[in-house]
């Protein structure tokens, strides 16, 4: 039983960081109607930021953090000026498709500038595990939840309730609209991709401390779709508990349903879940809009 | 065309090896392009649906031992199956949630060759296939193989040009311009969606099954997302929504392929940490580039600079 709790405990966590890397979905597309397939690319970027300012260059956590999270919003901010600012008006389809293309460019540029060694990550989080009773929680990923919420809980404040986040809404809702109500869809769009690569930063911290670094951890970029489509990609409060709910299914399907028919469902549960969704509300749980259906 | 056919006795075994792969890359890039330039369904799951078919036609070979004849068509079968699946999906979905249920079908794809027990799919291992065999002539040079290509190529790329003009090529072209319009015009949208699924995923289990008995061996990491985004590149590049710009598109791509495959080890000598993966890693950011570009720059391909510039050479010396 203890232990039944403790892979509940252990998934809802790791269930809450791939909230925090679908934030970063759902924050660009919240702000500019751009579905970003490059995300997990970005966490990627982040995660070799964050390797470089304290493994490479040695500067203390204190200072590497904050500087980490400027550069990458930086990242963010050059991506957006090269790429996107000049599909401001074309379709959906073209900015969607100029989002995959990123994917494999930045893939490659990752590769030719770090190779494909295995890094060690600097230790952010403490790695001692929290002892509760009998349970084991794992430090990094309990911080990492707590960070989630409060960004979740920030971040959906600002959206809806703030004159700024709601401009940005506005966006997300039709660009040629918002430019003639006088809202600069460039900078919306810029500042979407800047905190979505500074949330992706925060999720490489999460993830990686303590870890090693590899070119492969922009896997969890699609381990992520799925909360971000379940929650319904408007929705940032949602992603919590869709995060958990995907979390805790992943962690139990791992844990007991795997042993059983000696496969690895587990990896793949999420994309089922994902293809229900689409298939039965593809508004996700809290998603405004319905989609059209023909 | 003649002089194509003669090809093996004309150049070198290099080119031929490179012809082939153009050849199967053509019969896909066009599946791809009936599904997503002509009926408008974005679709990041064309390798999925390739190996689908290459798993079916290496299984049919190596454990029936079917005759190709059989297995090729099969192969295309059973991979317009698995993608009419999820064509069915697109009649309830639309836009780029449909890219997620497409890249949904690449992980599955994924997780079952690797999952189910490995006397079935040969799990990580992958399979060994067969030559392909014709009255005791046996398809293993590279210029026998070039002749199975080209004529597999030949038909499906005809067959292609009769579909884009048919009832149903038309239908997808009213649905991807305007699905509501195309529908009180009375056409059955979600049927049509699917069958652009249908249609597209066949041409690339046909060229899974080309490529299966090309390479004489499947392994699941031969049809990973990157692929299908590079059959994405492909059409983007000829232009989408014609069948003569998907073919521009795969030379093109195959061409920058070959130059980074033959200068790559040069260059890797130089930042020697890389090893391998600078193939791998110079194929993502030269096509990114290409994608990123070609979306900004000219969204309608090649085929459309070609259009207009052979309308303006027709009405020279005026403007229009």
């Amino acid at each position: 039983m203890v232990y039944f709790i403790n892979d509940i405990i252990t998934g809802a966590l790791i269930g809450l960081l791939y909230s925090l890397v679908a934030m970063g979905f759902v924050v660009i597309y919240r702000a500019s109607k751009v579905f970003n397939f490059a995300q997990g690319e970005l966490v990627i970027i982040g995660g070799f930021i964050v390797w470089f300012t304290t493994m490479q260059a040695g500067l203390s956590l204190w200072l590497s953090i904050p500087l980490s999270l400027v550069l990458a919003g930086l990242v963010g901010y050059a991506i957006e000026r090269i790429f996107l600012t000049k599909l401001i008006g074309e379709s959906v389809f073209s900015m969607v498709m100029v989002t995959v293309g990123l994917l494999i460019l930045l893939r490659g540029l990752v590769l030719l500038v770090f190779g494909p060694a295995v890094r060690p990550f600097p230790i952010i989080f403490p790695l001692k595990p929290l002892f509760l009773g009998d349970m084991l929680i794992p430090m990094n990923l309990l911080i990492g939840g707590i960070i989630t919420i409060v960004a979740a809980v920030g971040l959906s404040w600002f959206f809806n309730r703030t004159r700024s986040g709601l401009r940005m809404t506005a966006v997300a809702e039709d660009h040629v609209v918002a430019s003639s109500m006088g809202i600069s869809v460039k900078g919306s769009i810029a500042f979407a991709w800047v905190l979505g690569a500074i949330l992706s930063t925060i999720g490489a911290m999460i993830f990686l401390s303590g870890k090693s670094l590899t070119f492969l951890a922009s896997d969890i970029g699609f381990a992520a779709l799925p909360v971000a489509l379940f929650a319904g990609l408007e929705s940032i409060g949602g992603l919590i508990l869709a995060g958990v709910i995907i979390g805790i299914v992943q962690s139990l399907t791992t844990n007991y349903l795997d042993p059983l028919i000696g496969g690895s469902l587990g990896s793949v549960v999420p994309y089922i879940i994902m293809l229900a969704i689409l298939l039965i509300r593809p508004t996700g749980l809290f998603g405004w809009r319905t989609i059209e259906r023909v | 065309m003649a002089l194509l056919l003669l090809a093996p006795y004309l150049v070198s075994s290099r080119i031929i090896a490179i012809l082939n792969m153009m050849m199967i890359s053509a019969v896909i890039a066009v599946g791809l392009q009936i599904c997503t330039g002509y009926a408008g369904q974005i679709n990041l799951g064309q390798a999925a649906f390739m190996g689908v078919g290459a798993y079916t036609a290496s299984i049919l070979a190596s454990k029936t031992g079917l005759t190709f004849l059989l297995t090729i068509p099969l192969a295309g079968l059973s991979a317009a199956l698995f993608g009419f699946l999820f064509g069915l999906t697109a009649a309830r979905i639309k836009g780029f949630y449909l890219a997620l249920t497409t890249i949904a079908a690449q992980f599955l794809f994924h997780f079952a060759v690797l999952n189910l027990p490995s006397t079935w799919l040969g799990g990580s291992n992958g399979i060994t296939v067969p030559p392909a065999e014709l009255f005791g002539l046996r398809f293993v040079s590279e210029s026998s193989q070039f002749y199975l290509n080209f004529a597999v190529t030949a038909i499906m790329v005809a067959g292609a040009f009769g579909i884009v003009r048919s009832r149903f090529g038309r239908a997808f072209v009213a649905v991807r311009d305007d699905d509501v319009a195309a529908g009180i015009m009375g056409i059955n949208v979600a049927a049509t969606k699917a069958n652009a699924f249908l249609i597209g995923a066949f041409y690339a289990g046909v060229g899974g099954a080309l490529w299966a008995y090309l390479i004489r061996f499947v392994g699941v990491d031969q049809f990973t997302l990157f692929h299908s985004i590079f059959f994405v590149a492909m059409i983007i590049v000829g232009g989408m929504g014609s069948i003569v710009g998907a073919l521009i598109g795969v030379f093109i791509i195959r061409i920058i392929q070959e130059i980074i495959a033959t200068v790559g080890p040069n260059i890797a000598d130089s930042v020697s940490f890389l090893g391998g993966d600078i193939v791998f890693a110079g194929m993502n950011v030269v096509l990114g580039g290409v994608i990123a570009l070609f979306m900004i720059l000219e969204p309608k391909g090649l085929m459309h600079r070609w259009n207009i510039l052979k309308s303006s050479y027709r009405i020279w010396p005026f403007p229009y």
